[in-house]
């Protein structure tokens, strides 16, 4: 037939054009053949619009052939971090639009005169079903958009961490202590004995309104007073440095540094409009704005002495995780990193009360539930914890119960006084049914297992994702074996489980993007993050996965499950971001578990954020979509 | 008298029609006269190159035809059309009107082109080819005078647009070149205001006056 001959030449003249170019050079051959026989060549004179987000949900795939094709972006908000992109021969656009069928947000404009193959949406999208190689070039470009929008997110943070810690913050938010003053005709050795009493360095003086009148620094203390045999006796204003630098409240750290530097003072008064006396700044405050390091806060950990000292370095921990995440950290390297120092903080607890707390000879294991048992504590966390012990021969287990007990208790209230809030579900190694030997725990377990009503089923939820903290970790192992063979052949448990787990849907619309409560916000928590971690938990029981942490055991799980390793980082990808808008979302000066925490607008998101949500959740529907098929429900 | 008869009586004694020719030849003969008037986005062009022993229309033989669909301002290369005049000359030939139909063909060189096909044709098919052609050895120049004022050989064309082909001087090869061209010349008679065959065709006409007073 001469249809055919022509076919042959032509179809085959853009398959030689194709196979010059990634991903069709490594396109199977079936895929390669069905895409050159359905694309057909149009012409875009030089300056011509190819595509606009105006145009509606793209209906074509272009590959450009020959010339040059401009993406820029438009509207207000920019989506990545370049503002226009030239693309040549062997190119294509647009990917993420077409495969989430959705206007583009780029416009794609001929800036020579071009020529493009194309295909309609409905062969893309057949293309992508037939060809593993084009589906994963297609879902690497949208990993790649998720990459732009973490570096996106991470300016945002450099610029909320500059203005929070840097030489740009006001000195209002600098001052640590109520000031300390006298007024002039006070004598001079009462001030000093003040100074040496409070250990300040500076003494200011003012008038009854509180306004400004001298200072008097440490450093005046040899020259003015000692080495001049200054009688202690007379009034402090004969010595003071009249007419103190101030500077307003809202002046910078920098414009503080400035002042000092040009008028060689290592102390400025910070004062309010009407002129009175707010604080003092000294040089040393100005250092300490200066990165808190890992390393420095470990220090302070382990040397803490006292829990005031852990509650600086509780601080510090969430001030470093704001300058990781501006630093560009990943979710779940910033997740673990929160965990580990909150790790270190609460076992310096635990040292400290056992200080003062008998418990030698008791064998016992800290456990933490929940996120903290995870891995994946953010920065809004309240505490859930517990203690496994077994009780030493011949001792009375209610007497050994409550020593525990009364440790456990400091260990919650200096927890709390670091800021970790008590559990308002009471889950608490200080409440006595949590503070269980092996075999209570076992029968414990067992009976959520073997009964698993409403309430035990929330139960394993938070219980299961247990590890050892501090003490003896064999009896976690223990109890996760023990576990672990129990559940795994309780089948009717797991596919509770599994029902439960299905109650919450990613909240993915149907008309709109997505599905808000009544305020049009998004629990990325309750809706998110925790559809993730449920469904994990099952999988890992099912399969024997010993990790607590989610991201750990989807991954492994994952062979045993024969999911592919793309299937699995893209679910991993997904986890990761909503975790990463979690902790955007928990503002540094929020206490922990304050409300408001883990709920988003998603119109306030940028296009880019949308559709990287949209396609997280996407990935937690898949995932419930596996419990789905493999529980039928 | 039919008009199957009176181009049967136009063959050569003993050459009659291959089966199947003739009513394919009858099937395209019924196809109405297309609308001239169509706008590109709607129309279907079809590009006809020809592949010849020579230059010569006097000496030369005509080796094979092919043509290419531009259907909707797209070229589909699925919807194409190639054949040697080897084996069946009149078979080839009414399979090239059966896929041009009655749509406008697109050239390059009609003088040549069509003084090859249309006789040939006549002789063999027995029948008037008749269509409208639209030349773009002419209405180049006419749309792109900033590139080249006068008419020019076809790679010049091809070397001003960076266009390459997969075989040069083959019939569907070349062709392939036309139709790229074509869409060029397309979009730049779409932004004069020139939005149908129509208006190509008095482009081109308009142009060869013009170069006839020069």
């Amino acid at each position: 037939m001469s249809t055919a001959a022509a076919q042959q030449l032509l179809v085959g003249a853009s398959t030689d054009f194709l196979r010059h170019f990634s991903p069709f050079d490594r396109m199977e051959p079936t895929a390669l053949a069905y895409l050159a026989q359905h694309a057909v060549l149009g012409f875009h004179p030089r300056g011509s619009e190819i595509l606009t987000p105006e145009m509606g949900p793209s209906r074509h795939f272009y590959i450009i052939q020959r010339g040059k094709v401009q993406a820029r972006q438009t509207g207000a908000a920019v989506v990545t971090e370049y503002a226009s992109l030239s693309m040549g021969p062997g190119e294509c656009f647009p990917i993420g639009a077409i495969s989430a069928q959705r206007p583009s947000t780029n416009a794609y404009v001929a800036v020579e005169d071009s020529f493009c193959f194309q295909i309609t949406a409905d062969e893309f999208l057949h293309l992508m079903q037939i060809s593993p190689v084009f589906h994963l070039f297609c879902t690497q470009y949208i990993a790649s958009l998720l990459n732009q929008s973490r570096q996106q997110l991470q300016t945002t943070f450099s610029q909320r961490a500059a203005e929070q810690q840097t030489m740009t913050t006001p000195l209002g938010q600098l001052i640590k202590h109520e000031p300390v003053c006298v007024t002039p005709e006070t004598r001079t050795r009462a001030a000093l004995e003040k100074m040496n009493e409070l250990r300040i360095g500076c003494m200011v003086v003012t008038d009854a309104e509180r306004r400004p009148l001298g200072i008097l620094t440490q450093s005046d203390v040899l020259p003015r007073i000692v080495l001049a045999g200054f009688d202690l006796e007379r009034p402090i204003d004969e010595i003071m440095t009249a007419n103190p630098h101030q500077l307003p409240a809202s002046a910078s750290a920098y414009d503080a540094a400035l002042e000092m530097a040009t008028h060689g003072v290592r102390h400025l008064l910070v004062v309010d409009p009407n002129g009175r006396l707010k604080g003092v700044i000294s040089e040393r405050d100005l250092f300490s704005l200066q990165r808190i390091s890992l390393r420095q806060i470990r220090a302070g950990i382990e040397n803490a002495t006292d829990v005031s000292a852990l509650q600086h370095a509780s601080r510090d921990i969430r001030q470093l995780a704001l300058n990781l995440i501006a630093q560009g950290i990943g979710a779940e390297q910033l997740t673990q990193f929160i965990s580990a120092l909150n790790d270190a903080l609460t076992r310096r607890i635990i040292e400290l009360a056992l200080d003062r707390h008998d418990l030698v000879g008791v064998d016992f294991g800290w456990f933490a539930f929940g996120s903290e048992g995870r891995h994946e504590q953010t920065l809004s966390t309240d505490q859930d914890n517990g203690i496994i012990w077994r009780c030493p021969e011949l001792q009375d287990t209610e007497a050994v119960r409550r020593r525990l007990i009364a440790f456990a208790r400091e260990v919650n209230q200096s927890l709390a006084a670091c800021g970790f809030p008590l559990c308002k579900g009471n889950i608490m190694a200080s409440n006595p049914d949590l503070c269980l030997t092996v075999d209570e725990w076992k029968e414990r377990f067992g009976d959520w297992i073997r009964e698993p009503d409403p309430q035990a089923l929330l139960n394993a939820s938070i219980f299961f994702d247990f590890r050892v903290l501090y003490g003896n970790e064999r009896l976690g192992d223990q109890l996760r074996a023990w576990l672990n063979k129990l559940s795994r052949t309780s089948s009717n448990f797991l596919r509770m489980m599994a029902a439960n787990a299905l109650q919450v849907a990613p909240p993915l619309g149907r008309i709109r993007d997505f599905v808000v409560e009544d305020d049009g916000m998004i629990d990325l928590k309750k809706c998110g993050a925790r559809l993730f971690v449920d469904a994990a938990r099952i999988i890992a029981l099912r399969t024997g996965v010993d990790s607590s942490s989610t991201v750990q055991r989807l991954r492994q799980a994952s062979g045993k499950m024969g999911v592919s390793v793309e299937e699995v980082s893209a679910i991993i990808d997904g986890f990761h971001f909503i975790q990463l808008l979690r902790l955007r979302s928990q503002h540094l000066e929020t206490e922990h578990d304050a409300d408001g925490d883990n709920r988003i607008d998603p119109d306030a998101l940028n296009e880019l954020d949308r559709r990287i949500l949209k396609e997280a959740f996407r990935q937690a529907r898949k995932l419930q979509l596996r419990l789905k098929l493999d529980y039928q429900l | 008298m039919n008009w199957i008869s009176r181009f049967i009586g136009g063959r050569g004694e003993g050459d009659a029609l291959e089966p199947g020719i003739a009513e394919a030849l009858a099937h395209w003969q019924a196809l109405p006269d297309v609308d001239l008037s169509r706008a590109h986005f709607e129309a279907r062009y079809v590009v006809v190159n020809t592949e010849a022993t020579g230059l010569d229309l006097d000496r030369d033989r005509l080796l094979a035809v092919g043509a290419i669909a531009i259907d909707g301002g797209l070229i589909t290369p699925v919807d194409s059309f190639y054949a040697t005049l080897d084996t069946s000359p009149s078979r080839a030939l009414s399979g090239l009107l059966a896929f041009a139909r009655k749509d406008p063909l697109v050239v390059y060189n009609a003088a040549f082109n069509l003084g090859m096909l249309e006789p040939l044709i006549e002789q063999r098919l027995g029948l008037g080819l008749d269509a409208n052609v639209i030349d773009l050895y002419f209405l180049m120049p006419a749309l792109f005078p900033e590139r080249h004022g006068n008419p020019v050989r076809l790679a010049e064309w091809m070397e001003s647009f960076g266009i390459e082909t997969f075989q040069r001087h083959h019939a569907l090869g070349d062709g392939w070149v036309i139709a790229q061209l074509f869409l060029a010349a397309q979009a730049r008679a779409l932004a004069q205001g020139a939005t149908s065959a129509r208006a190509l065709l008095e482009l081109e006409r308009a142009y060869r006056q013009y170069r006839r007073k020069a």
